[in-house]
């Protein structure tokens, strides 16, 4: 296989540059998958602090999101929070409009004490 | 995407808890378009921090040490004695501690601006306070 080692700071001649394309090709197969992990965080990170600027944090938003009979929101749609604010916002609001749950469910975590 | 200024006042501020919220900010954690590759945070202004607070013995007992890169150069300083000499530096090592320690985490820290007594020539700026 030729070395399609465009781009490649001085490595083209064929004896070093077969190692550096392995590698190349090493580091791409890790990170297409490290890819969905770091997009998955930034979407929380983005989801959190966008839900701070309506008083609430990532997790009570997302249950609160998850009560309303699990909409599936989505984290990518925490794009909505950039672009679409006030859907967002009317998301943010039906979240702090939801009935508090009741203190009973809570009684499991007690009974590991 | 232009900055935001905010102001602290440091005055009897619990040192390690302001530090940790300057930077929060610094980073620009607080907004959705939040981007880390890129320096989207907001400056801060410390100001009377020669008023900083800490709790228990620290004050006379927490040593900071820093090293001149020669053998044998290791120097202690404590607490009491580096608020005297230069009190900014305290706030300073504080906040830097808490940011990320590369390129982009230096140019954070340059967004921190921290003076001693009440006043700061940003007044330009007009920052608001930082909500704490």
């Amino acid at each position: 296989v030729l070395e399609l080692a465009k781009g490649f700071r001085g490595k083209k001649v064929h004896r070093i540059a077969r190692d550096r394309v392995a590698k190349a090709l090493e580091h791409s197969y890790r990170d297409r998958r490290r890819k969905k992990r770091d997009f998955h965080k930034l979407w929380i990170t983005r989801i959190g602090a966008a839900a701070r600027l309506h008083g609430l944090g990532y997790s009570e938003f997302m249950h609160g999101l998850n009560r309303q009979k699990v909409e599936l929101n989505r984290q990518l749609l925490a794009n909505m929070a950039i672009l679409d604010p006030d859907s967002f916002k009317s998301l943010a609001d039906s979240v702090s409009s939801l009935p508090p749950l009741k203190v009973s469910l809570l009684m499991p975590f007690f009974l590991f004490f | 995407v232009s900055k935001k200024w905010y102001i602290v006042d440091a005055t009897n501020m619990r040192l390690g808890r302001l530090a940790s919220t300057i930077a929060y900010y610094l980073r620009g954690k607080d907004s959705p378009m939040f981007t880390p590759s890129l320096d989207m945070g907001s400056y801060v202004i410390v100001v009377n921090s020669e008023k900083v607070g800490v709790t228990g013995r620290k004050r006379t007992d927490k040593l900071y040490r820093r090293h001149s890169g020669r053998p044998g150069g290791l120097k202690e300083e404590t607490f009491d004695h580096l608020q005297k000499r230069i009190p900014e530096r305290i706030v300073e090592h504080a906040v830097r501690g808490m940011l990320p320690k590369n390129r982009l985490g230096r140019a954070m820290f340059r967004k921190l601006k921290v003076f001693k007594g009440g006043d700061h020539p940003h007044g330009a700026q007009k920052p608001e306070p930082l909500p704490i």
